[in-house]
């Protein structure tokens, strides 16, 4: 199956998984450092 | 039907891995970017500048040009190209900074925001429509370059593109265009707005008025502060909003005008070209603001946000695409120039009108 999803709604989908696992712990601060 | 499957599997597995390598490579040079930027930061460079004032965006954009031409020097840059996703980064990056911008300076920015928006967009795009019809140049490029220059240079450009069915290279060319003007510009915005002492809201504010490519405009705001960089997206942002609106204008006219097709195009163009993640920004906005973002997720989120817009500016560099311009000749590019300019200076009246004077945001 070749699923096509639009670049805005992947961006969005991809931001909101990354500050889940910030704010549940899993991606800390320290780990993330720029 | 054995033999025909084959080959597009095997395709389609070499597409994956360019892809893989295209992003590995991104990610490398990202951290090439920082840790060049952490070895200038503290110091003094010749000529009495800061080191501090040669943000990662600049390392990023710097890295990304050299090795451009190192990958097409070795003949692997096409084959890795699709790992190269400037407009992914960026799109991601500006979610993740909604997530430490109070929606009350939104509310108060977008104020200003819009007014200046549509100013902007109105002015800079019928003043390059008329200097492009007067240097001659084909109706579809005209409205490809307008909107990208008055707008948001590259998806602006593939959106006015859709519309009124231009060729492809006018967009690799617009494209390319777009870049070659707003990498400098990242760079010397920032100095001359420090040169003029603007305040961060109004350089904040210029930077997103006259920035063609949002990727460099939010490049300009770091470079300048915090509070520029959240103006300056918040201001683009708002601009990338419009494209929708000028899409379905454009379609319309092309297909009235133009063509002198009876039918008009459907208004659902508006909604299908809106700038999706302008609600992600939102989103997190709100969630921060109702403190749902604690102390520590929140400053990983603001490492990731600068981590994004690293990979996004690293693209940007390798992205470009210089020889493009030379194909089409002098006069787009003049038409180009003289519209940055009138877009620079109109853009700078303005941002110092309206967030300096009408609208100032208290940040």
């Amino acid at each position: 199956m070749n699923v096509k999803i639009n670049e805005d709604w992947l961006a969005v989908i991809i931001a909101f998984a990354l500050l889940i696992l910030a704010v549940v712990g899993v991606i800390t601060p320290a780990w993330m450092k720029f | 039907m054995t033999t025909a499957k084959v080959p597009a599997k095997a395709q389609s597995s070499n597409n994956l891995v360019g892809f893989l390598v295209g992003l590995a490579v991104v990610v490398v040079l990202a951290f090439i970017a920082r840790w060049l930027k952490i070895q200038v930061y503290g110091t003094n460079l010749p000529l009495g500048i800061p080191g501090k004032a040669l943000e990662y965006p600049l390392w990023a954009a710097l890295i990304g040009l050299i090795f451009n031409y190192i990958l097409k020097s070795v003949n692997v840059y096409d084959f890795i190209k699709s790992g190269f996703r400037t407009e992914l980064f960026l799109k991601i990056g500006l979610v993740l900074l909604g997530a430490g911008i109070s929606f009350k300076v939104i509310v108060t920015a977008a104020a200003g925001a819009i007014i200046q928006a549509l100013i902007m967009v109105t002015s800079v795009y019928f003043f390059c429509w008329w200097l492009s019809g007067k240097f001659g140049l084909p109706d579809t490029l005209r409205a490809v370059m307008s909107t990208a220059i008055s707008i948001c240079g590259v998806s602006a450009a593939i959106a006015a593109a859709g519309s009124v069915l231009a060729k492809k290279e006018e967009i690799t060319y617009v494209t390319a265009l777009v870049i070659v003007t707003a990498l400098p510009l990242m760079v010397i915005a920032p100095l001359l707005a420090g040169l003029m002492g603007l305040s961060e809201p109004v350089a904040g504010a210029w930077f997103g008025g006259n920035v063609d490519t949002t990727a460099a405009v939010v490049g300009a705001g770091t470079m300048y502060g915090k509070t520029a960089q959240q103006i300056a997206s918040i201001v683009k942002q708002t601009q990338n909003a419009l494209i929708g609106v000028v899409a379905f204008l454009l379609a319309l006219y092309f297909s009235v005008v133009v063509e002198g097709k009876k039918e008009r195009p459907s208004a659902a163009v508006i909604w299908q070209r809106f700038p999706k993640f302008v609600l992600g920004f939102i989103v997190t906005s709100l969630l921060f603001t109702f403190g749902l973002i604690a102390k520590d997720p929140g400053a990983a989120i603001a490492a990731m946000k600068d981590w994004a817009f690293c990979l996004a500016f690293v693209c940007m560099g390798l992205e470009l695409s210089a020889s493009q311009i030379k194909k089409m000749g002098w006069n787009p590019i003049i038409v180009y120039l003289i519209v940055t300019v009138f877009n620079t200076v109109l853009a700078l009246i303005v941002s110092y009108l309206i967030f300096g004077w009408l609208f100032p945001a208290k940040l």
